[in-house]
């Protein structure tokens, strides 16, 4: 292949472990872990510079299915893991994958920090509005009258999480809706989001086929949004208030806040300072 | 990473034709395997023969197709930017369009429309290009894609009558973490 | 008492100036060469609430508040009343109060102890811009022997932006306190050891536990922290933010204590030490993440300055109550390491050694210091320097050349070498899960097992030096009779051992530094020839005493000295309890 490497020096395999996943076959989060890594080989990043950070559930699995570093935490914190990394090290590529229960029920307080503070991270959720590790209880995305599981056999009774809509007031500086039926759009939006200076939040639709199979109609449903992204959060709120949340494929919006990146400033101080304050 | 292709210079030279090929040959090889991965992680092992078989067909044709690939430099082609009429390559399956009960027959199927789907995309560029090396290469390929069909086929009509419905699983689906 | 010494009060409500004045009496015997230990005592209003200042001074360095105050200077009585039961007072000990505000609440007067009245307000009333609380000064250190020049001293720094106008005013009304304390009742006083700073005998600090404590984590290698403000933890991270800045490190305000944690999970991930400090609540929240530091091992610090809990409980007093969430608290078999400072000066040592600790096994280190000695500051001989310097062992190559790197790899010291994000070749996935040796998640009873065993190993055959307790004799040996106690009950402790050995009393201070990993072989060397003994702590309870009886072979005759914050034991009680010990076995 070496003959034939033309400008890129990574091939989208090369960021892929040699564990085979334990997803459901049809699972929308194959194509994510597939787009993930195309999106990392068109970046020609060494995946020795990338790390994926994730929390608990299907979709957080997928660092083991990286070759590049990764951090498999407890359910809801990989967002704070990232952040700390991140801060820690800016030289590093910091993704974060994970669902929608990780991000928006237990991890919901960081999920609103980590759009506040734009720090400069990937966030892509893997939203099939089921807790799939669980056997299927409804999550903060299912929709009120979902009546498939057994603790909520009513349904919920409780409007979804708008993860858009509040990842947008929270201050997140990309957003962006794929679906899992357009693997290389959604490499392309991953690359885009990546690209972006700050909190980059890509929600993907990835159905659930063993808890949601119903969820296999999205590839019908779903429709390339109409309008390109905007830059002006008050139009984007209104886009996203009023949308169905089908409209997939494109980025939705775009901001210019400066990530947050406090230096490790050398100011050239010592210990030894610190501690003549101490002297009397 | 390069703009995308023009419609002027749609698969109309050796090395663009090439980077398509050595793109749908080496993703298809590599998606074969994960669905063979798949079915065997949940222990589907008639179906994930399968896909193995097509894998290695597939690496097979990648060899030699990685071989012809030497002698040009080949255009850098981002994956959105290939002139693909689905989201991914044609020989490629869809994750999405399988399922843990998925029969052999059904398998077959699959892996069947796909390989279809190759041998059109590589004879319409024979049809289309005006190169006569693209026509002749397009031409090849595509004989080789007829190839896979036929081995489909034959695989197809061997298939027992238990093969043809998805199975089912009497067991419910199981809490991890 | 066999300490010279000299220990008093100063009190009022909010805007009497009782802090700002306990400051600078503080500063001020630092002028005259003593060494201090004040803590604070405060209502639960942010502004305008009551507030206490305890201080004892003396010619040598002290690690305790004494039983009782030979002094309490009240700017006036405003709900003083409440912190009577920390204001100890016997029949020597002097009330001073004025007249303008009433007499002295009964609750004071129990150890009937004797009174005065100081007109502060009517003498500051006849200086210009003259304030109660600096004839209250000037009034303690007539009676205690402070030399004026030493306040003056102090004056002139702290007031020197303010003008010479408001440097005077404030030095005539110490002058007017300083006049009128020769016609108050006496109290004893101190020696001047020295009139300057550089005059004194040997270099001393001035510093509170909680700094101590932030220049520990700096010395050890701490360059990222996060964490969530809570009380009395949050000095930690004031004193930190600029002082990281200033070496290169950063300080993160998180959401909550469950992002403390994790950032520096991550932080530590990424090869950059790390720690947070936080109090008995949030430590409850970083639980569970704990755990991931253990199973992922990820080296990190949590200091819990320890309030008197459970739930919201006292957040401004102390308690030593923490000690079984810290060592129990995580959930599975999660072997980490607990280690707990004694005194003001060893927040430093103890913090410092606990980054060498948590870096050198890759496993979390937990802290435990307390509200009594974080907000306490002391005036104290200058710490030594040490060489614990955190160092972690990193990989930069796999083990066999080109074999795949095994994160958790097996080795006999159980510490695997770590490879840094960044580093090639070396990729891998830190887990959470139970995982192979390369990390890969795993349900099999033997990985369970033998990551178990590396993980227990690398704590249990790790070298802790001396440093483990700090155990102290008396003068003519240790006898047959032990003090055994931990964190801030080891001040009085110690005192109590110094009164005991005074008086011809032989035995033997075992204060316990490291809480885990339990070091049994070490107790029972220490406890040789011991027939006797009593464990102090401050906990309602007994945690401590229960966790020996759980893993040590203690003497036959222990007995148990527990109570509750947030009072903390007096000299004299220890010392009862060992003098009742050696009488009942005489």
């Amino acid at each position: 292949m070496e003959s034939c490497a033309q400008k890129k020096k990574y091939a989208a395999k090369d960021y892929k472990s040699d564990l085979k996943p334990i997803w459901c076959p049809g699972c929308g989060d194959y194509t994510v872990l597939n787009a993930i890594t195309r999106a990392l080989a068109e970046l020609a990043l060494p995946p020795e510079e990338v790390a994926v950070v994730s929390g608990i559930g299907c979709s957080s699995r997928i660092p083991a299915y990286t070759s590049v570093y990764g951090f498999h935490g407890v359910h809801g914190r990989a967002l704070p893991v990232a952040t700390g990394l991140k801060l820690a090290r800016p030289d590093l590529t910091v993704l974060v994958t994970g669902g929608d229960g990780d991000g928006f029920s237990i991890g919901g307080n960081h999920f609103l920090h980590a759009c506040r503070r734009n720090v400069d991270i990937t966030y892509i959720v893997m939203d099939n509005q089921v807790y799939g590790m669980t056997k299927g209880q409804a999550s903060p995305t299912t929709a009120p009258d979902w009546e498939g599981s057994k603790l909520t056999p009513e349904g919920t009774g409780i409007n979804p999480f708008q993860p858009l809509v509040v990842g947008l007031a929270s201050g997140a500086n990309f957003i962006a809706r794929v679906s899992s039926s357009d693997p290389v759009n959604m490499a392309r939006i991953i690359v885009e989001a990546i690209q972006h200076p700050g909190f980059s939040l890509v929600q993907v639709l990835s159905p659930c086929v063993t808890f949601r199979p119903e969820q296999q109609e999205w590839r019908d449903i779903v429709r390339t949004a109409v309008v390109d992204y905007t830059d002006d959060a008050a139009r984007a709120a209104r886009r996203l208030m009023t949308d169905d949340g089908f409209n997939v494929g494109k980025v939705l919006y775009k901001g210019s806040r400066p990530p947050f990146r406090p230096e490790f400033e050398n100011t050239n101080g010592s210990v030894t300072e610190l501690e003549a304050r101490f002297a009397l | 990473m390069s703009g995308a292709l023009q419609d002027s210079d749609a698969i109309n030279t050796l090395p663009v034709l090439l980077a398509h090929a050595l793109a749908m040959e080496s993703e298809a090889a590599e998606r074969y395997g994960e669905l063979a991965d798949q079915m065997e992680v949940h222990r589907r092992t008639a179906v994930a023969a399968i896909f193995r078989r097509m894998e290695q067909a597939e690496k097979a044709h990648l060899g030699d197709l990685t071989e012809m690939c030497g002698k040009f430099e080949l255009p850098h082609i981002a994956p959105w930017d290939f002139k693909w009429r689905h989201s991914e390559s044609p020989e490629v399956i869809d994750f999405t369009k399988v399922h843990y009960q998925l029969s052999v027959r059904e398998a077959i199927l699959l892996a069947f429309e796909h390989e279809r789907r190759a041998a059109e995309f590589y004879a319409g560029i024979a049809q289309n290009a005006t190169d006569p090396d693209v026509q002749k290469l397009a031409r090849e390929l595509a004989a080789e894609e007829q190839q896979h069909i036929g081995w489909l086929e034959a695989w197809l009509a061997e298939c027992g009558p238990g093969d043809a419905q998805a199975s089912e699983d009497p067991d419910p689906p199981l809490c991890q973490e | 008492m066999t300490i010279n010494s000299v220990s008093l009060v100063i009190a009022g409500s909010g805007g009497a100036g009782v802090v700002t004045a306990g400051s600078l009496l503080l500063d001020a015997a630092a002028q005259a060469g003593w060494y201090a230990l004040m803590s604070r005592s405060s209502g639960p209003q942010i502004r305008g609430g009551e507030a206490a200042a305890m201080l004892r001074f003396a010619t040598e360095p002290i690690m305790s508040h004494d039983d009782s105050f030979h002094l309490l200077m009240a700017i006036d009585w405003d709900n003083i009343g409440r912190f009577s039961a920390e204001i100890p007072l016997v029949a020597e000990s002097l009330i001073v109060g004025d007249p303008a505000h009433g007499a002295a609440p009964a609750a004071l007067l129990a150890g009937r102890p004797r009174q005065a009245a100081l007109a502060m307000s009517e003498i500051a009333g006849r200086i210009e811009n003259g304030r109660p609380n600096m004839v209250a000064l000037g009034a303690i250190a007539g009676l205690i022997g402070l030399p004026p020049e030493a306040m003056q001293a102090v004056v002139e720094k702290n007031l020197g932006r303010k003008g010479q106008a408001a440097i005077d005013a404030s030095m005539a009304a110490f002058h007017a306190g300083f006049a009128a304390a020769a016609d108050l009742p006496a109290t004893p006083k101190l020696p001047t050891v020295a009139t300057s700073v550089a005059a004194a005998t040997e270099p001393r600090w001035s510093i509170t536990g909680n700094e101590a404590t932030g220049l520990g984590v700096i010395r050890g290698g701490v360059r990222f922290v996060a964490a969530y403000p809570i009380t009395p933890a949050t000095e930690v991270l004031e004193w930190l933010a600029p002082s990281l800045a200033k070496v290169g490190g950063m300080l993160v305000q998180a959401e909550d204590e469950l992002a403390s944690i994790n950032q520096i999970i991550g932080a530590s991930y990424g090869g950059v030490p790390a720690m947070t400090a936080t109090s008995g609540p949030g430590l409850s929240l970083m639980i569970e993440s704990l755990g991931l530091a253990v199973a992922a091992e990820v080296p990190l610090v949590v200091v819990d300055v320890m309030r008197v809990g459970p739930s919201t409980g006292i957040a401004t007093k102390s308690e030593q109550s923490d000690l079984n969430i810290a060592v129990y608290g995580l959930h599975g078999d999660a072997p980490h390491i607990v280690v707990a400072a004694n005194s003001v000066p060893d927040c430093l040592f103890t913090t410092q050694w606990a980054v060498h600790l948590a870096e050198a096994m890759q496993a979390p280190a937990l802290v435990l210091t307390d509200q009594a000695m974080g907000q306490a500051r002391a005036i104290v001989p200058k710490p030594a320097e040490l060489a614990f310097i955190g160092q972690r062992l990193t990989a930069s190559a796999p083990a066999v050349e080109g074999e795949r790197y095994k994160r958790y790899a097996m080795t006999a010291s159980g510490v695997s070498p770590m490879a840094i994000p960044g580093t090639p070749g070396l990729t891998h996935t830190a887990d959470g899960l139970e995982h192979n040796e390369f990390g890969t998640p795993s349900s099999q009873a033997s990985d369970h097992h033998a990551q178990m065993d590396k993980r227990s190993r690398k704590l249990t055959q790790f070298n802790y030096g001396d440093h483990w307790a700090d155990i102290e004799d008396s003068e003519v040996g240790a006898g047959d009779t032990a003090i055994i106690t931990w964190g801030s009950s080891t001040g009085p402790a110690r005192e109590a051992l110094q009164r005991f050995s005074a008086a011809g009393g032989r035995a033997r201070l075992i204060s316990l530094r490291l809480i885990a990993p339990v070091q049994p072989e070490k107790m029972a060397e220490a406890l040789a020839g011991i027939k006797r003994a009593v464990v102090v702590e401050q906990s309602h309870s007994g945690q401590f005493y229960r966790m020996l009886r759980a893993f040590y072979e203690l003497p036959a005759q222990t007995v148990s000295l527990h109570h509750g914050g947030p009072l903390a034991f007096g000299p004299k009680q220890i010392l009862d309890q060992l003098n009742q010990l050696n009488a009942g076995s005489a």
